[in-house]
């Protein structure tokens, strides 16, 4: 009688601890792909720098947080200043590699997205070497923990921020004429700056917005685990493109949607055990089936 | 030497009317001894200084598989003008296909090669089938997550890793030395600029670059885009394959972790700052941003000194330093220089190819162009 009852309980919570973990893991790859979104409504391209921003400001938290090399700040300011870091590189990036190849093929551009991200790496292997760091959490201590199943704070705060930021963001191309004016330029650039819109502050404006999400995403993500030079973009920027494409890469809540299903099936293929790096293999297949069956995208509108 | 007069004079007539100074015949045969000699030093480095000792040998063998890739990925991002951000997926297969091969299932070294570059074409072909769908950003992407995964799912199966301590794949005895080494992978470059100069050449080459420019318009003029599409994956598939297996015979040891995404990264890098579509600049580019090249600069005794005394950057971070340069030259390559390397020494290899030096060489630049040549000649 009580055999048949244990081994349901066991599956029950086989699948609700990959469910809430990969869940919370996708929160972080959404996190980085509304970044990735904001810049193909704003340039149509698919940004390789976007981890990098991340990085660079998770950086500049540790260095100002537990003063290394530079004198300590409490730890509050030491996050404005990695926020502040992670935009302002965006803007640089903008205004030095993306504006003047406004007229080259995406290709061209995504090649030098590329190479922003590659600069940046070495850049932080030159300063830091290549030694892991741990960097303190926003609000530490556990949540939930039953069994199995243990969710940080820090977890908590992740998927708080996610979904504010996907609704805000979501609200802010849909209501206001800023957004509307983005869109706009994405579209028809020459006819934008016909009506008066300013084509290089509005895409000034998005490369800033994209910098300040991908700082977020690496200031959030990085407490969760030893990081070191271009952490972001080996762990989880691969996941955030293919979960940005999965919701449909014109989508903002595509990306959260996006993001939380492919956390969730990389934590169902990590116990395939019959090869490894299953959890890849899922994603990789997954990404293969929707862009044959819908280059849009879940929650996409066009292709 | 008259076949040059002949090419100059029918080249740009407006030119010679006009030149006047010495006899034609002599400054064109003073020009042939000056390139005869440039031959002759390229050759000097090539095959005598860059085989010097065995150390060096090595890394110019190294040098000579990214050149190979190189060309390799030329073909897509060059020709086909897809962007594939998965190529050290094909290279290492190449890799793994070599020493599984040879050291598992004991095939000769020759078999070996042949099997690695089917299974990179194999790999290619299946990508080309996705690409016949799927292109441009979304292709690109498609190609960054199937290395990915290549590197974590297969280059990790035990079977091929020998239980993750790396495969090993001896070379065969009159290859044991890195100069004869070096020379056997200099030959399989050669066939191989061979074959992609055939390429460029012949009706394929034409129907690429047709296919990149419009597909709907080079279907509409009867070119088979899916045949074409899927040759231009399966080649470079294959000499993909061919410099894994040099690879694996280089270092006689094959791990997934050599075939890294940051070496996908460079493989691109090196292939734009290099200058897509230039077999020169792509060669060049390559042995840059090979191990034998910027890090080669290093080893000039008085360069590591150098650079290690200026304050801030030290011993230990010096070996950073190349990879960042080149990332900081890829970056200004794709927003000031186009061409690349080989748009900057273009004046320098037409002269070679035998035309009259011009630093505004490119046929297309309107008057400038007879200008430029006018002064100088």
């Amino acid at each position: 009688m009580i055999r048949p009852m244990l081994l349901a309980v066991n599956i029950s919570q086989d699948i609700t601890t990959p469910l809430v973990s990969g869940a919370i893991q996708g929160c972080v790859y959404g996190l980085l792909g509304l970044g990735l979104v904001l810049l193909y409504k704003g340039n149509r391209i698919f940004n390789f720098a976007q981890g990098e921003f991340g990085t660079v400001a998770a950086f500049v938290v540790l260095m100002f947080g537990t003063g290394l090399g530079v004198p300590k700040l409490p730890y509050p300011i030491a996050i404005v200043l990695g926020l502040l870091a992670g935009t302002l590189m965006a803007l640089v990036t903008e205004r030095l590699v993306i504006r003047p190849l406004f007229r080259q093929p995406k290709v061209t551009m995504v090649v030098a997205t590329a190479g922003v991200a590659l600069f940046a790496i070495q850049a932080e292997l030159f300063f830091n070497g290549t030694n892991g760091r741990t960097a303190r959490p926003i609000v530490s201590g556990r949540a939930v923990s039953s069994g199995g199943l243990s969710i940080t704070w820090q977890q908590v705060v992740i998927v708080g921020v996610l979904a504010t930021l996907a609704v805000g963001s979501a609200l802010f191309f849909s209501r206001t004429q800023t957004g509307v004016a983005i869109l706009a330029v994405s579209q028809e650039p020459t006819a934008t700056s016909l009506v008066g819109i300013s084509v290089h502050r509005i895409s000034a404006l998005t490369w800033g917005m994209a910098g300040f999400l991908g700082s977020v995403a690496g200031i959030l993500l990085a407490p969760t685990t030893l990081f070191g030079p271009g952490f972001m973009t080996t762990s989880a920027l691969i996941p955030a493109f293919t979960a940005a494409v999965f919701g449909g890469i014109t989508s903002l809540p595509g990306a959260f949607l996006g993001g939380v299903l492919i956390g969730i099936a990389e934590q169902f293929g990590n116990q395939i055990e019959a090869f490894p790096g299953a959890n890849r293999v899922v994603v990789f297949a997954l990404l293969l089936a929707i862009l044959l069956a819908r280059p849009a995208g879940l929650l996409g509108k066009e292709a | 030497m008259p076949t040059t007069t002949t090419t100059d004079a029918g080249a740009d007539v407006g030119v010679r009317t006009h030149v006047s100074g010495r006899p034609h015949r002599v400054r064109s045969g003073v020009s042939w001894i000056l390139r005869l000699a440039m031959y002759a030093a390229l050759a000097w480095v090539v095959l005598k200084w860059m085989p010097g000792n065995p150390d060096r040998a090595g890394k110019a063998s190294d040098a000579v598989q990214f050149a190979l890739v190189g060309l390799s990925l030329n073909i897509i991002i060059g020709y086909t003008g897809q962007l594939s951000l998965g190529h050290q997926g094909f290279v290492g297969a190449g890799a793994f296909a070599a020493a599984y091969s040879a050291t598992v299932k004991g095939a000769p070294f020759a078999v070996s090669i042949l099997i690695a570059m089917a299974v990179s074409a194999l790999f290619a072909f299946m990508l080309g089938v996705v690409a016949l769908r799927i292109t441009g950003l979304y292709l690109a992407l498609i190609t960054l997550v199937f290395g990915l995964t290549l590197e974590v799912s297969l280059f990790e199966v035990e079977e091929f890793t020998n239980a993750g301590a790396g495969q090993p794949a001896h070379r065969p005895d009159f290859l044991i030395e890195n100069k004869p080494y070096f020379y056997f992978c200099l030959a399989m470059l050669v066939a191989v600029v061979y074959v992609d100069w055939q390429l460029t050449r012949t009706k394929a080459g034409r129907a690429l670059f047709a296919l990149r420019e419009n597909e709907r318009v080079a279907a509409a003029f009867g070119i088979n885009v899916t045949a074409f599409k899927l040759l231009a994956f399966v080649l470079s598939g294959a000499i993909a394959g061919l410099a894994g297996a040099l690879f694996a015979y280089r270092y006689e040891n094959v791990t997934g972790a050599d075939y890294d995404f940051f070496l996908a990264l460079t493989f691109v890098l090196m292939v734009v700052v290099g200058g897509l579509n230039s077999r020169v600049g792509v060669i060049l580019g390559a042995v840059l941003f090979s191990p034998f090249g910027l890090e080669q600069l290093l080893e000039i005794h008085s360069v590591r000194d150098f650079i290690a005394n200026i304050p801030g950057i030290g011993e230990g971070r010096i070996q950073f330093m190349p990879r960042m340069i080149g990332a900081f030259l890829l970056i200004q390559t794709v927003v000031l220089n186009p061409g690349g390397i080989a748009q900057q020494l273009r004046p320098v290899t037409r002269w070679l190819g035998g035309k009259p030096f011009s630093l505004h060489g490119d046929k297309d630049s309107g008057p400038g162009v007879v200008e430029g040549s006018s002064a100088r000649a």
